[in-house]
């Protein structure tokens, strides 16, 4: 193989954006080298620019012709791009809210961002990674930097918890997996492409074995512990109370996304064989995410666990279009990420700033916000309520599609359950909203009545108003404006070779049926 | 095993074989020890030790396996890097403390002998019940090295170039974590000195205490 040939097959301009990525977290790192702290004035800017403009270069890589690169290490689809936008976005958006906050606390920017950066390279490699080593290797990325930036607040008892109990069980998860994988490797073979995992299985006539099964649950343990699903989230409050709470909104964000984007195409292109048992596990997965999430949430008295357990819960609702498996279950989990990432890092946004103000996040700090702060109520509130699912808002329209593509797929019962859990959810978030809103003066917390005036002149507040109000707009209007992002997310899908086989395939009962049917079956 | 090494006295088999056979058993012997050792002796000192002669055992392994540069790869980094980095650990954090015997620990030892013991039965049903495709191709063997590095420039290049974005990430974590933090005065001043690399939100117990009497300064 000459390198001529060798260069044209690696096909290299489908990571251009990760490359992008990879260029600015180097930038950031030498510019502190160089110049010292006195570059956390403009490095920031540089980093949320090098993630627009790697979105931008997702733009341009839309319905690209040949997405397989790296000889089939990589798979630069649409999916893969919508999924690596997100990623990216959330990482801007984190960025955005970080400066203020790692200023305050005296910590140093730059290795922040350069961690926070190479956690987002991993999670967008995650999104489009076609082969077993690739996969492990962003994934591991992916943690190591999650785990690191947990950790960061190294002289506070309650991040080194945090990053103490997610690194082993996140270790734990990840050896798991691991094994898992390895699994296929040898049922299959000795091969890692994904793509080409089930029919060489099917050829080697292992298809029908106990390893193959105890492949697939050892990969869904790791992809649930990604995602935070009911049981693996044991971690999650902790490691949200105990964090940064930039790295919690990312975590919630764009590390969800990645286990989300891994989960489709490790389930859909390595496991078509064990259709019907990945599709009851995440079903169960999804019933005791969204009934623990929101009912242990209603408990809560810290903001940052309340949203911990709402994050649980939501991904939840997400799994419903997983097991739905028709296009319009994927296009409605792509379109209530997108959704997702807005409203729950403008919820976010909201929480650091209150904090950061007055030195809390108890749920009874916020009482009789209104009078001091608007914005800040408005906003909370409008990403509080989208979340809940209140009509006018983008979740609603989210969650309308989630239910209407499980609907039409025949999955009642979970659809049922989860317009019941939204409910409950509604409690909980509308809690805070009374808080702040309803409250009589008198009945003002302490922390509010102690309200520094409101100065956006401090070195990144303005990011961070920016981050705020762009978030708050767009949670708005995204559901009353949502064509643009509804097409884009279907097609995404369609436009997705790997799902359109899997549709194609006669061998799919899980499309007809409904999952909780298939449930009965297995129970019979 | 017994019989095989009972076959061994039958003059149809070769000496090599016989060998093999022996150095399989005394190997995974060792191991098994080690490896209960590790999990069983009180002093973590021991087991740290044992941990390396576990990892010793596996390399044997790979080696009667014709893996010679795995065996390699294994005794470098398995004993030397990581069993030396956990007796560093174990030497640095020399703390002296008796613990107190819990009551009906027992159950717990009980309770995870069962876990292990049925998901060793798990394991290794599947092993003998799934039907493994072999591979067919030619052994690496000695060649490994050659085989491992086409690997690297071809298929798996992406994943080769991006560990070295993770071992970056990685050290610099480790900078950021284990280095001493020197804050200019005024920040210190600014913040109380405590206040300093801590969560700006306040725990939930000062939290609850200070926040309805005394307003924060």
């Amino acid at each position: 193989m000459d390198f001529a040939s060798l260069s044209a097959q690696l096909n290299v301009g489908t990571i251009l954006p990760e490359g992008i990525v990879i260029l600015t977290l180097l930038t950031v790192l030498v510019s502190d080298l160089i110049v010292g702290r006195v570059s956390a004035r403009w490095t920031p800017y540089v980093a949320i620019g090098g993630l627009l403009g790697s979105v931008v270069a997702l733009y341009f890589q839309w319905d690209t012709a040949n997405p397989v690169s790296f000889l089939g290490g990589f798979n630069g689809d649409d999916l893969s791009i919508i999924f690596r936008g997100i990623i990216a976005l959330s990482g801007a958006v984190t960025i955005s809210m970080s400066i203020r906050y790692v200023e305050q606390t005296g910590t140093s920017l730059a290795e922040f961002m350069t961690i926070l950066l190479t956690a987002t390279v991993g999670g967008m490699f995650l999104a489009g990674a076609d082969e077993l080593v690739m996969v492990y290797v962003s994934l591991e990325t992916l943690s190591i930097a999650s785990y690191l930036l947990t950790g960061y607040m190294k002289r506070d008892p309650r991040s080194n918890e945090a990053a103490l109990k997610y690194l082993l069980i996140g270790a734990s998860s990840s050896a798991i997996f691991l094994y898992g994988v390895s699994l296929l490797y040898g049922l299959s073979g000795g091969e890692t492409r994904l793509s080409v995992i089930s029919n060489s299985i099917l050829a080697a006539g292992t298809g029908e074995s106990v390893g193959l099964s105890i492949a697939l649950v050892f990969v869904i343990a790791g992809i649930a512990f990604k995602i935070a699903a009911v049981p693996f989230h044991q971690w999650t409050p902790d490691v949200y109370e105990g964090s940064p709470t930039p790295v919690v909104a990312f975590l919630s964000v764009g590390s969800k996304a990645a286990g989300f984007a891994l989960a489709i195409r490790l389930l859909v292109t390595a496991f078509p064989l064990l259709s019907n048992e990945w599709h009851f596990v995440f079903t169960a997965l999804a019933v005791l995410s969204m009934i623990l999430g929101n009912v242990v949430a209603l408990t809560q008295t810290s903001m940052k666990r309340m949203l911990a357990y709402s994050s649980i819960a939501q991904a939840g609702f997400v799994m419903i279009g997983l097991i739905t498996s028709t296009d319009e279950g994927y296009a409605s989990m792509v379109f209530y990420l997108m959704v997702y990432l807005f409203m729950n890092l403008g919820g976010f946004t909201c929480v650091i700033l209150f904090s950061l103000r007055t030195g809390t996040d108890q749920i009874s700090e916020y009482s009789g916000l209104y009078q001091k702060d608007p914005l800040l109520t408005l906003g909370l509130s409008i990403c509080l309520l989208s979340l809940g699912g209140i009509p006018p808002l983008a979740g609603f329209f989210g969650k309308l599609y989630l239910f209407w593509a499980g609907w039409k797929a025949g999955a009642y019962g979970l659809v049922l359950l989860g317009l019941l859990t939204s409910v409950i959810s509604i409690f909980y978030y509308i809690r805070v909203v009374m808080m702040m809103v309803v409250k009589e003066p008198q009945e003002m917390s302490q922390a509010v009545k102690n309200y520094p005036p409101i100065e956006w002149k401090l070195e990144g507040m303005r990011p961070l108003q920016v981050g705020l109000i762009l978030a708050v707009v767009a949670t708005s209007l995204a559901g009353v404006l949502s064509n643009p992002l509804f097409t884009l997310a279907n097609d995404s899908v369609t436009h997705t070779p790997m799902l359109q086989s899997s549709r194609l395939t006669a061998a799919h009962p899980a499309i007809e049926e409904s999952p909780i049917a298939l449930a009965a079956e297995v129970k019979s | 095993m017994l019989n095989q090494l009972a076959a061994l006295s039958l003059p149809t088999r070769s000496l090599a074989e016989g060998v093999q056979i022996v150095t399989l058993v005394i190997l995974g012997l060792m191991m098994l020890g080690a490896a209960l050792g590790v999990v069983l002796l009180p002093s973590i000192v021991y087991s740290a030790f044992l941990l390396g002669g576990v990892f010793i055992s596996i390399a044997g392994l790979y080696i009667l396996l014709n893996a010679g540069f795995v065996a390699a790869a294994q005794v470098l980094i398995y004993v030397g890097a990581v069993t030396v980095l956990i007796l560093f650990a174990i030497m640095l954090v020399n703390k002296q403390q008796d613990f107190a015997p819990v009551a009906n620990a027992w159950i717990r030892k009980g309770a995870a002998a069962l876990v292990c013991l049925g998901l060793f039965a798990l394991l290794s049903t599947m092993i003998v019940a799934t039907p493994w495709s072999l591979w067919t191709g030619p052994i690496a063997g000695d060649n490994a090295i050659v085989v491992i590095g086409l690997h690297f420039f071809s298929d798996f290049l992406l994943p080769f170039e991006l560990v070295s974005v993770l071992l970056l990430m990685a050290l610099i974590g480790a900078i950021v974590l284990a280095r001493r933090e020197f804050l200019p005065e005024d920040r210190l001043v600014q913040q109380q000195g405590d206040a300093a690399l801590t969560l700006p939100e306040r725990p939930r117990e000062t939290a609850a205490l200070t926040g309805s009497t005394t307003p924060r300064p």
